[in-house]
């Protein structure tokens, strides 16, 4: 089939609007068969590529972890402060537990947070940022003042102010707080978006099919959208994690449970650095980066789902 | 030795992932110095992508394939980027059809052409004031234009400047691709005016890129007809004027018509002359352009692979013998859209502006079974009136009703109520349409909301509407996405959707200016069966006055939001009262008037017309009604206090 946007030049063809919905011109009614090619599309990109590698593995890592590890993640009968050696391969902590264990369990918490979080920042972002967008009048300025609030609040003392009040809640604590903060900019993305599409005519086509606008906002503009949303869930998920690691490390997660923020946390607090250690430092620290690497290279992948001009190769 | 030789070029189409698509194939002419030479094809025929070959800026995924390009002694198609911008100085130059959209909207129109002088060192610095001034003065723009910025200048101004611009390189071949094809209908006529006063003055060679073949005939001296990536017919204006050998060609020419004639055809939509203004019409009856016969005309149209549209003029649209009379059961009586002395004043957009009228003091009765053309320029509130009639916005003041409803207060959960009888056809239909949702969802969604008719029901009532349009097998069309429908076949599931609710009003705003040449007269005959079969009023928005002429009983003229000149289409269009209205017409393209760059003026062009409507008595008003329609037989006068003229 001809692609309808190369060789149709005497329609004017300016907004970037265009393009998205050309990205997805290929999306049938099999939803499976969308999610496969819109896979493929990301995989086809090199750098998305090892991003989807380096995150399988963290995931296997996560879901494998009593497997993998040679030891228990709380198990502190060793020596302490061990360096590397054939039984501790990483070494041991000051508490005598052994690392390269820790880092296996510790990759739960990042993966677990990093999906839950950014799911549900995803959702809220989606929920007010397609009707924000929808909206005009009154609704619309009260959800403009709310977001701006919230995106005007610098994130990390606001989280740490949270998190502060609510005391050693642990994991479900921290994903409430990434949430709160991390929902904002993603909303504002979606609804500038969202802006864009509803002065689309297919959506005053909608309108006068007698469609309802919850209906109009779900069923014809958010499906023009997806890329965005998926690309807005790789980066709330990426900010989740650095959060999560960010705020465990400044000792206000619970600090019992076994991440890699916690980690850091207990090096910190056992001098790792000053006694040679630097491995306690270093590997979860790599780990998070590392985590979050795999998120952004995904993204790259995204990019070209949604548009098929930044597809690498296609322009050169 | 010619300026340029172009010998079996070729330029493919490779996308990531997807087929190599040819766009031109083993194309072969050449272009002397001073020639003026158009170049003419519908969407997908490949004419853009030569243009930019010629002139060195196919980018991937386009690439030249075969053939060479001999510019000057030198094979443009091998040379590296940084060969051809040196080559570009004295060379070539083109101007894009979004050329307005092509300045820097953060630097100002002096900076673009010291950009260009500092690229090249062709100017002194000294003299750089002195040659920007001049290079916008020959496109007829003041030098205080070089202090503007981008945003300060109207489309046609932009336009002129990046044709000052694409001069500034003293280019000897230029290439103007759709250079007015996004300008206003007024402004495409001055625009296209200067180009060819240039082109005489400087002496440059140019091609003209264009879909329409009436303007190309109009002002250049060669005309290449591109079709399927191949050019079927190289031959002068004149000849092609009074001899086209290739069918492409005739069925190209074949949809050209003055509005002004006493009887107005295009193949496959009966004359609206013969049938509506009887008193004229019957005077010449035998002045109708020659047509192609039907089955030849649906041939050339199906190109690209597209899918196969329904050939103009074959018996689909014409749809009395799917649907016939259709019976309103339990729906309201018909009724009219009353618009009085309806104002829109849209608030002023920035401190400094004035608060802008779209629409002044307008009235007009839609009665039902009526069709209305509403015409005027961009800016002259055509397409705001239907916003107001559709309840989408609130006029400032005045009053529209349709029966008891008053459109003028709707509230949001009333539109329900007035969508169910007054429906729209939108301007774009690849816009119209959601690229995700299939025809049948489409056209689903209104008959639930609107109807009672539910599972197996709803379904048949889709594959009916499917049928009423043209668009068979039903149960194909029924399963496929837009972008697998040509723009025809989108523009008629646009118009099934806008009669799922079985309306008793279409507003079509624009229906066929997207759509290429052999397209449009197999919508318009679809917009036009529907309403004497279905009984539908229309109100047909338009800058297109041969359309308007087509379809419509009575007409009103619209500039800058008010009324200028209003009455039967055929009386006003054959002669017009007002001097906006004779603008609008002598802006139309008139291939046929023969008269090549001649004068413009209304009286001598309808002389040379093929078709002298001289000879008829055009100003007698209709004397009888004809009573062979039904639908045609509603008195369809207008009620208006200002009175024309």
């Amino acid at each position: 089939m001809t692609p309808t946007g190369t060789t149709r030049p005497t329609r004017p063809t300016t907004s970037a609007v265009k393009t998205i919905s050309q990205g997805n011109h290929d999306a049938g009614a099999n939803p499976l068969r969308v999610i496969l090619r819109a896979f493929l599309t990301i995989w086809s990109v090199p750098k998305a590529r090892i991003g989807v590698a380096l995150l399988g593995v963290f995931v296997l890592l996560a879901v494998f972890a009593p497997l993998l590890a040679p030891y228990g993640a709380t198990d502190n009968s060793f020596d302490r402060s061990e360096d590397m050696s054939a039984a501790h391969w990483l070494g041991t902590t000051a508490a005598g537990q052994d690392v390269l264990s820790q880092i296996i369990y510790g990759a739960r918490v990042s993966v677990f947070v990093g999906f839950v979080a950014g799911l549900l920042s995803t959702i809220i972002a989606v929920l007010i940022g397609l009707s924000w967008g929808y909206l005009r009048g009154l609704a619309g300025d009260v959800i403009n003042f709310i977001v701006n609030l919230f995106l005007v609040i610098p994130a990390l003392p606001l989280m740490i102010v949270i998190a502060a009040y609510l005391q050693n809640g642990g994991i479900g604590m921290i994903v409430l707080v990434v949430v709160i903060t991390g929902w904002a900019w993603g909303a504002r993305v979606l609804r500038s978006q969202t802006q864009s599409l509803r002065s689309r005519d297919f959506v005053t086509a909608a309108v006068f099919s007698g469609e309802s606008p919850a209906r109009i906002v779900f069923r014809e503009i958010l499906p023009n959208m997806t890329s965005l949303i998926v690309g807005s869930f790789f980066g709330a998920s990426t900010a989740a994690i650095l959060a999560e690691a960010g705020l465990e490390f400044l000792g206000l997660g619970d600090s019992t449970t076994v991440s890699w923020g916690t980690m850091l946390f207990w090096a910190q607090n056992s001098n790792a650095l000053l006694t040679g250690q630097w491995v306690l430092l270093f590997a979860p620290g790599l780990c998070i980066s590392l985590l979050a690497t795999s998120m952004s290279l995904i993204n790259f992948g995204v990019d070209g789902l949604s548009n098929p001009r930044l597809r690498e190769g296609a322009t050169r | 030795m010619s300026l340029v030789s172009v010998q079996g070029l070729s330029v493919v189409y490779e996308p990531n992932g997807a087929e190599p698509v040819p766009a031109v194939k083993a194309v072969s002419f050449d272009l002397e110095q001073g020639d003026f030479v158009g170049l003419v094809g519908e969407s997908g025929s490949g004419k853009s992508t030569l243009g930019f070959a010629l002139t060195g800026l196919s980018r991937p995924p386009a690439r030249v394939s075969a053939g060479s390009i001999i510019f000057d002694g030198v094979d443009i198609a091998g040379l590296t980027p940084s060969q051809l911008r040196v080559q570009r100085h004295g060379g070539f130059a083109m101007v894009l059809q979004s050329g307005m959209n092509a300045l820097n909207p953060v630097r100002s129109i002096r900076n673009h052409f010291f950009d260009i002088f500092a690229a090249h060192g062709h100017v002194s610095t000294r003299d750089r004031e002195a040659r920007a001034a001049e290079l916008v003065g020959k496109v007829q723009l003041p030098a205080s234009v070089l202090d503007r910025f981008s945003g300060e200048l109207s489309g046609g101004m932009r336009q002129r400047v990046s044709i000052a611009l694409a001069l500034s390189l003293e280019p000897r071949l230029m290439v103007f691709d759709e250079p007015t094809t996004a300008l206003d209908v007024l402004v495409q006529h001055a625009v296209m005016d200067t180009i060819r006063e240039l082109q005489k003055s400087e002496r440059f060679t140019a091609v003209l890129i264009s879909h329409d073949l009436g303007m190309v005939l109009e002002v250049t001296e060669r005309v290449m007809v591109m079709h399927d990536g191949l050019i079927v017919e190289d031959a002068t204006a004149a000849e092609i004027l009074a001899a086209p050998q290739h069918p492409y060609t005739r069925m190209l020419l074949s949809h050209y018509g003055d509005p002004r004639a006493a009887v107005v055809e295009v193949p496959g939509l009966a004359s609206r002359g013969t049938e509506r203004a009887t008193d004229v019409a019957q005077a010449v009856a035998g002045g109708a352009p020659v047509g192609e016969p039907v089955e030849s005309q649906g041939e050339p149209v199906e190109s690209q692979g597209e899918p196969v549209e329904t050939p103009v003029g074959e018996p689909a649209p014409s749809a009395p013998t799917a649907v016939t009379v259709r019976k309103r059961e339990g729906r309201a009586a018909r009724e009219s859209i009353v618009v009085s002395g309806v104002s829109k004043v849209y608030p002023r957009p920035s401190r400094r502006d004035q608060p802008v009228t779209a629409v002044n003091d307008v009235s007009f009765t839609l009665e039902p079974g009526a069709s209305m053309a509403l015409v005027g320029a961009s800016g002259s509130g055509k397409s705001t009136i239907a916003k107001l009639i559709t309840g989408v916005e609130h006029p400032t003041s005045g009053t529209i009703t349709f029966g008891d409803l008053r459109i003028d207060t709707i509230r949001r959960r009333q539109l329900k109520r007035l969508h169910t009888e007054v429906q729209m056809v939108f301007q774009d239909p690849y816009a119209a349409l959601n690229p995700l949702h299939t025809v049948e969802y489409a056209l689903t969604r209104p008959v639930l909301n609107y109807s009672s008719l539910r599972g197996r029901d709803a379904r048949r009532r889709v594959l009916e509407l499917l049928e009423t349009v043209g668009l068979t097998p039903v149960e194909q069309f029924a399963a496929r996405l837009p972008h697998q429908l040509s723009g025809g076949q989108r523009q008629r599931v646009v118009i099934a959707r806008a009669l799922a609710s079985d309306p008793q009003v279409i507003i079509a705003d624009e229906p066929v200016s997207m759509l290429d040449v052999s397209l449009r007269a197999g919508v318009l005959a679809l917009l036009d069966s529907l309403r004497e079969t279905w009984g539908v009023s229309m109100l047909y928005i338009t800058h297109d006055l041969l359309s308007a002429r087509l379809v419509t009983d009575q007409i009103m003229v619209l500039n800058k939001g008010s009324v200028v000149e209003e009455g039967r289409t055929a009386t006003v269009l054959q002669n017009p009262q007002d001097e906006y209205t004779i603008r609008l017409l002598d802006a139309i393209p008139a291939p046929r008037s023969g008269a090549k760059g001649g004068s413009r003026h209304p009286q001598e062009s309808s002389k040379k017309g093929l078709r002298p409507p001289a000879t008829v008595p055009t100003s007698s008003p209709p004397a009888t009604v004809p009573t062979s329609s039904p639908p045609a037989t509603v008195p369809t006068s207008l009620t208006s206090p200002r009175s024309p003229s």
